[in-house]
């Protein structure tokens, strides 16, 4: 019995000594635990130690982004242009034609200053006579010869998708055949002249049949259809060219892959706001 | 309701027109087929709680479809195809015609139709099916309307991607 009381005595006195050796030893690496878990359970203490090699990371990625993410961010950039190809040209179109169509007018106004320039210096009777009137009146000479004309009015507006000739949307002054129809004979036309004639990047823009002239000004995914009865000038033809690109940005949704009744609607409404009214008056 | 293009093609005297007769009432003068090359009308399809609206593009009859101008195919999302059971010489270039069209028009829906069902007995009809290069969808008879409703609703339900 006093041997194994002996016994236990000294394996409890190993015991303690035992862990008095162990904390001794791992005395340091205890001490270097204790500073990682410090590190990484305070948020601050562990933002001190990451930001730095982060911060590297970060400015690697930006003085290297082409070379280790160039090819496969070109790749879906160029998937998502090609993806919204149509939506962005349609946008586009419009704005190109009314910068092209500023210039062009800017140039014809100087042609025509210039075209007035020398009326106003023909001393014919009629000249004489178009000179007091356009005195009285105080307008141009040749704006006076294409006042004595009808007065244009626009009978008809279409909306119309290329090649399905799908209608997208119409404005009428009076009840006419079905739309739908019309939009596709017009589009059936148009293409027949175009593909008959087969010059390229050209396109059919105008239709004549007695006092009535249909005008088609085209853009990227549809065209626009114009039905005009009276006498049209080139001032009021550039007027109504002007207003349709004004539609055009303006009114126009950039996605028409659906064509529904909604969308329909949509661009009906902006074609009645846009066109009933005269708008040769400005 | 969604609006759409579908076009009628194949071969001359196939009976495209009178198909289209039969399908629609036209409001446009058949002059204008053999002047410009087409003439278009619509219908209105009801399917399930959807319409579709169709605007059918009736293009006069070639001997060869690339005399068809290219442009009257864009943008389709439905063709038929006609052919003449009677007349070999119609469907004898089917294969070819067919990859002309999935190639003017990528993904279309394309119906093959066998014509003048009217004309054939049973048997006849089992022989001319033995011989066709590829299988027509649906034969119809513009004559008495048989199939005529049929093939276009099961196109209208095809666009609609309610039908394989």
């Amino acid at each position: 019995m006093t041997q194994t009381m002996e016994n236990q005595s000294s394996s409890a006195k190993e015991l303690a000594m035992l862990g008095q050796i162990k904390s001794i030893l791992l005395k340091d690496d205890r001490a270097e635990i204790d500073a990682i878990k410090k590190t990484l359970y305070r948020k601050e203490e562990l933002a001190k130690e990451v930001s730095p090699i982060v911060e590297e990371r970060v400015q690697y990625i930006k003085d290297n982004f082409r070379k280790e993410f160039g090819k496969p961010v070109d790749r879906i950039v160029e998937i998502k242009l090609e993806e919204s190809k149509e939506q962005l040209l349609n946008v586009i179109y419009p704005v190109l034609g009314q910068m092209i169509r500023k210039f062009v007018n800017y140039q014809f106004q100087l042609l025509k200053d210039r075209i007035d320039s020398q009326v106003s210096s023909v001393f014919s009777s009629r000249g004489i006579l178009g000179q007091i009137k356009s005195k009285i009146f105080g307008i141009s000479s040749s704006d006076m010869v294409l006042s004595d004309l009808d007065k244009p009015i626009i009978e008809e507006v279409y909306v119309i998708q290329r090649d399905s000739g799908l209608l997208l949307g119409s404005f009428s002054r009076k009840v006419t055949v079905d739309k739908d129809m019309i939009a596709g004979m017009l589009t059936a036309i148009k293409s027949f002249v175009e593909d008959a004639f087969q010059r390229e990047k050209q396109e059919l823009e105008l239709i004549e049949y007695g006092n009535y002239k249909i005008l088609i000004q085209n853009f990227f995914s549809y065209y626009v259809s114009v039905a005009v009865s009276g006498s049209l000038s080139t001032k009021e033809r550039d007027m109504i060219s002007e207003k349709l690109l004004e539609f055009a940005e303006n009114k126009m949704p950039d996605n028409l892959q659906l064509i529904d009744t909604e969308l329909q609607n949509q661009i009906s409404e902006g074609l009645e706001a846009f066109f009933n009214k005269d708008i040769f008056e400005d | 309701m969604v609006s759409t293009k579908v076009m009628l093609t194949g071969s001359f005297g196939v009976g495209k027109t009178s198909l289209f007769k039969q399908f629609l009432f036209s409001e446009f003068s058949e002059r204008y087929l053999t002047t410009i090359g087409v003439k278009v009308d619509k219908k209105v399809i009801e399917v399930d709680d959807d319409q579709l609206n169709i605007l059918l593009w009736d293009v006069a009859g070639e001997v060869s479809l690339d005399k068809v101008p290219h442009s009257y195919f864009l943008k389709s999302s439905g063709i038929i195809y006609v052919f003449d059971l009677t007349r070999p010489l119609t469907y004898k270039n089917m294969i070819s015609d067919i990859e002309y069209i999935e190639n003017k028009v990528p993904g279309v829906k394309v119906k093959i139709v066998g014509n003048k069902k009217d004309l054939l007995t049973e048997e006849q009809l089992e022989e001319v099916k033995s011989k066709l290069p590829i299988p027509a969808d649906i034969f119809t008879s513009a004559k008495t309307g048989e199939n005529v409703e049929l093939l276009f609703m099961s196109l209208a339900r095809k666009i609609l991607g309610k039908e394989e």
